[in-house]
This record gives C-alpha cells, structure tokens and sequence, in this order.
C-alpha cells in the first residue's frame, strides 16, 4: 500500500516536472519568436517554411479523404436517426456544424499528432542521440530557437489552414451522400451549409486547432528532448508523443467544447 | 604578476563538484591549462571525463566550483556573453555530430552563418580551406551519411576551427578508428597547435595517442584527478591506480565487507 | 575604416594593419576587389600584420583568384612567421606568389 501510494506520488511529481518543462519550452520559443531579431538570433524563415512543408502539404491528401470519411459517416448517420421525425433537411445543419466545430479540427490534430508530431519526437530524440543538439549549443546556437520555434511557428500556421480544408472536405462529404438522399445537387447542398454556418462555429474550430497545434508540437519537442537510451529510447519516445498528444488534444477538445458551446 | 598568470591560464577549472542525481561524478576537480597547451584528460568510462567535457564547454552548469575560459568565470556568465565565448571555441565532439539534413559544406559553415557578417564566398572559401586542412578537399557537397568514420571526424574537427578559435576541444578523437586514421588526427591536432597557437583540450582514453600529443594528461578516476603533469611524470607515477590504467589491468580495489555486503542485501 | 593604399611604378600596394579577423577582413575584401576590378596590378603588404584569421586569408584567396582570373598581377609582401604559418596549414604558401619586400616583387616584373 505504501508502495503503491509512494509509485503514486511519483508518477504525480513527474508529471508536474514534465508539465513545468513544456511550460518553459513554450515561453523560451515565445521569446524567441518574439525577441530573437533584438538579440541579432532571430528565428529563420526558411526553417519554418521548411517545417510547414513537411507538416502542412504532405498531410494534405489524408487529411481530405479521412474528413470527407467523417462527413459522408455523419450523413449517414444523421439521416438515419432524423427519418423517423422527417426531419432529413436538418441533416445539413447538423453535419455543417458538427463538422466546423468539432470534427475537422479533431481529425486534423489526430493526423497531425501521427505524423509530424512523432516525426518531430523521433527527429529530435536522435538528435540528442548523436550530440547534435550539444553541438548546436556549443556552437551557440540555442535549441530552442533553431528548432523549437520553427516547428511551433510552422503548427501553428498549418494545422488551423488544414482544418480549413478538412472542414470543405468534410461538408463535401456530408453533400455527396446527402444529395443522392435528399435530391438537391452537391452545389445546393454546400451553399445551405455555408448559408447556416456563423463566424462563430468557424471560429470555435479555428480556435481549438491552434490550441492543438501548439499540444503537438510542444508534446512533441519535449518528449524528442527527454531522449535517453538509444535507439530504444527514440521509440519510446516516439510513440509517447503520439498518445500523449493525442490524448492531450481529445481532453482539451471536451474542455473547449463545454467552454466555447454552452 | 597575477595579471600575467591569469593570462597565461586559458583553462581555470577551481573546485568543481558535480553530481548526477545523488552520485557525486566529479570531485573538486582543480587544474589549468595554459596557452598554446594540449591538456589530455584520461580515464577509463565511467571516470567523468566525458561530464568534465560538458561543463567546460558550458553545456552544464555546476552547483558549485567555477571554470574560467580566457580569463572569463563561464559558470555566472549570461546568455549573450556565453554566445560570444562561443566564438572562442570550438568542439569536436565523439560521433562527429555533424547535421544529418545539412551537406559537408553547410555544416562546415555553420557557425560562421550564425556568428558573423561575412560575404558568402568568403565563408565558402574559409569552409573550402579547413576541408583542405583536414585533408578532405572536394567533399564539400556530400552529405554526412556518405561518409567514413574517419572522414566524419576529420569533418567535424573542420567545423571546430572554422572559426580559428582559441580554445579546442576534442572529444575521443581516435575512438572506433583504425591506427592509420587515428595516427592522421593526431598530426592534425599537433599541426593546429603549432600553426594557429590553439589550446587545445582532447578527452580520450588512448594511452598511445596521450602520450604522442599531449604536453600535460590530467587521469581522472572515479570523479577525481588522480594526477595532472607532463607524460613522464605520470609515466613515472607510484600511485597505482595509474599503474593499472597504463597496464590496463582491471580495477583491484580494497573491498569494505561492510559495504559491500549492504550493498548485496539492501540492509 | 580603411585599410592605407599607395601606388608604385603602376602597382597597387594595399597595406594591411593590426589584426585581419572576422571584424575587418570584409574592408579587406572590399578594398582587394574594388582594386582589382580597377584593372591594378595589386600588392598586398602583411608586414604590419599582427594576427589573420582565416576570414583574412579567405578575403586574400578570393582577390588572387578575381586577378587571375582577369590575368593581373597579385602578390603578398612582407608576410610574418605567424601568417605564414596560417597560409601553410592549408597549403597557400605554395600558392599565393610571396615576395619578402615591395622591391623585390616589382623587380620579379
């Protein structure tokens, strides 16, 4: 039992530590951002478009099939429920909403938190690994800077930009199937959505991306510096990465959810 | 008088302690090295060797003791005064270190990217000439994964001197090479030496290699300096620890049946 | 500031000073180019060197490579221990036409 409270209490202290860890990744990346061109450091562009590339455009394809995916399964779904109520015209609002608010920034925080947050993770643990994060400082060339904030920079643009297209996607989705049941053309379909859409459900889904955007990268810097052991030890981080973020974004989509809805 | 001393002093290493979670890994660690000095630091794994390297180059920052670089305390320094000492040294560290996503060339040029103003073909030029210095013209568009052990090496030494620091540091030089290669970077430390008055501090535990460049080996064991003098001085040491380490015996210690019985048994 | 620079019997002789580093080899530069591209025969003297870097020295391959290229003459004069010392780690003392005095290299013409 004492035992048990003791693996408790440190499990708990680790997670503070960890916590506090992220907290200072987060604010040394915010002064960079901000500050490096005082200090003649700044943060370099090339890097974060370089970073967006890999984050943003190759995620591109998956990110359309997987939100279409979801709005086509919401149609489905909705129309189903709303038959016995004749009902079925609903359906669009429903999926414009649902898929604005919730699911396209969702999907495109999973998708991302697969890719590039492991993909980062995996990029710096190694680099830990082999010393070249040693040399960067021994260079002078401070870490967080020259890594950190590109990658911040680049999710924080990209993700939301995603969530854009995974929100078309998904209402395409939604309209294809929708249009083949209800009988209206997928154009007529898409201008209703747009026509019951408000700034605000947009917002809200823009707003939690680029909360997700900063949970992934952030998950996924630390991890990739909290490397130790080899090879393994860039799994293990890797893959710690991947469901840290993603259970971090699912928890942070309800709190918001619950905040921002009611 | 004091002025001239510090001077000549470009390592000042005073009562450094360090720990690694509760074990102490270095204790008080005291030495200098001087001007135009090769300081060999020995010591098998495990005799913190590699975590004096770390706080010399100011990659960690001890709880207690100072080291000062060219007469500079680097333990209390800020962020911005550490970026310029940086100029000063350079580092060669054990695997090459060298960036996976940059070629030769760029890696080469890197710190003079980040710490100078120069002309592009000026840096090019200064790139191109410490790759000839290492003996690796032409190499300068390869990528670091198309490239040998010793030529990863030789790479990452081009990148400590590019910027002609005062201070090297040079971390295993010869470990995982054949003789020939490692033979080859001994000469080049000695030839940078010479040419360009470098301090120079190399981190190795091959004895053949301390003794060829080295003026004065610092044998570490266990977290203290057993010994700091010039080679015959530790070649004609009595203290036996140094014995075993230049006859590679294994480790014969005194055992404590106390100790180590609490150790075995938890109690 | 700027490096002094004299002419005799039609060459070009810039006077490098002091310490040739990261700080002033791009005057360096400057100076050797705009000669060169001037159509000059150029001297450069490094008597009054202290110390150059290898920023100086790249600044020194740079100009010998522009004059050759346009086919004028360049030499270095006067160069000290402790520069040549810099040029022969990578070689360029066997390179760069090095003469011991302004004198001798307009008589080697």
């Amino acid at each position: 039992m004492k035992q048990f409270a003791t693996q408790v209490g440190m499990t708990f202290t680790a997670a503070i530590v960890e916590l506090g860890y992220v907290f200072v990744l987060l604010f040394e990346a915010l002064r960079w951002i901000f500050l490096g061109q005082l200090r003649h450091q700044p943060v370099r562009m090339a890097h974060v478009f370089h970073e967006a590339m890999q984050i943003g455009v190759m995620a591109v394809p998956i990110v359309a099939i997987l939100c279409m995916a979801v709005g086509t399964m919401l149609a489905i779904q909705g129309l189903e429920t709303l038959k016995p109520y004749g009902a079925q015209g609903q359906v669009i609002l429903g999926i414009a909403v649902s898929v604005t608010r919730e699911f396209a920034a969702l999907i495109v925080g999973i998708v991302v938190a697969g890719r590039s947050g492991s993909a980062i993770a995996a990029r710096i643990g190694t680099m830990m690994e082999s010393q070249e994060i040693d040399a960067l400082r021994a260079i002078g060339i401070d870490p967080v800077r020259y890594i950190v904030a590109p990658v911040l920079i680049a999710m924080v643009i990209v993700v939301p930009a995603l969530t854009v297209l995974g929100i078309l996607m998904g209402m395409l989705g939604g309209a294809i199937y929708s249009s083949m049941e209800l009988n209206i053309a997928v154009l007529t379909y898409m201008e209703r959505s747009f026509d019951v859409l408000r700034a605000w459900d947009i917002a809200q889904g823009l707003i939690k991306s680029v909360i997700f955007a900063a949970i992934i990268a952030l998950i996924g810097v630390s991890n990739g510096f909290q490397v130790t052991g080899g090879a393994e030890g860039v799994g293990r981080a890797t893959t710690r990465a991947v469901v840290l973020s993603v259970s971090f974004i699912v928890i942070a989509d309800m709190i918001f959810t619950f905040f921002l809805t009611r | 008088m004091t002025q001239n001393t510090e001077l000549q002093d470009v390592i000042q290493v005073d009562h450094l302690n360090a720990w690694y979670g509760d074990r102490q890994v270095l204790k008080d660690i005291n030495f200098s090295v001087k001007k135009g000095e090769i300081m060999v630091i020995m010591g098998g794994s495990g005799s913190g060797k590699s975590t004096l390297l770390r706080y010399l180059l100011g990659l960690n920052t001890p709880v207690s003791g100072h080291i000062r670089l060219l007469g500079k305390d680097i333990t209390g320094m800020s962020h911005s005064e550490l970026h310029d000492m940086r100029k000063n040294m350079g580092v060669s560290f054990q695997g090459g270190a060298l960036f996976g996503s940059m070629t030769v060339g760029e890696n080469i040029q890197l710190p003079l990217r980040e710490h100078t103003h120069l002309d592009a073909s000026t840096m090019q030029i200064m790139a191109r000439m410490k790759l000839e210095v290492v003996n690796l013209a032409g190499f300068e568009n390869l990528m670091p994964s198309q490239l040998s052990g010793g030529m990863i090496k030789r790479v990452a030494l081009a990148r400590a001197i590019v910027m002609d620091p005062k201070i090297l540091f040079f971390d295993e030089p010869s470990a995982g090479l054949d003789p020939v290669v490692s033979a080859e970077l001994d000469e080049m430390i000695l030839k940078l030496r010479d040419a360009m008055n470098m301090t120079i501090v190399v981190v190795t535990h091959e004895l053949e290699s301390a003794f060829k460049i080295a003026d004065r080996i610092t044998v570490l064991d266990r977290g203290e300096i057993l010994i700091c003098g010039t080679i015959d001085e530790v070649r004609n040491s009595n203290i036996e620890r140094i014995h075993n380490l230049l006859n590679r015996k294994p480790r014969q210690d005194v055992i404590n049946v106390d100790e180590y019985m609490q150790r075995l048994t938890g109690k | 500031m700027k490096y002094p620079e004299t002419e005799k019997n039609g060459f070009m002789v810039i006077s490098l000073t002091g310490e040739v580093d990261l700080n002033y080899s791009p005057v360096a530069r400057q100076q050797i180019l705009k000669c060169l591209k001037q159509n000059k025969n150029l001297l450069v003297d490094l008597s009054l060197v202290e110390y150059i870097d290898s920023s100086g020295v790249a600044s020194l391959v740079e100009g010998f490579q522009l004059a050759r290229q346009q086919k004028q003459f360049f030499a270095l004069v006067g160069v000290s221990r402790a520069a040549m010392q810099v040029l022969h780690l990578a070689r360029l003392d066997k390179v760069f036409p090095i003469f011991d005095t302004i004198d001798a290299a307009l008589a080697s013409q």
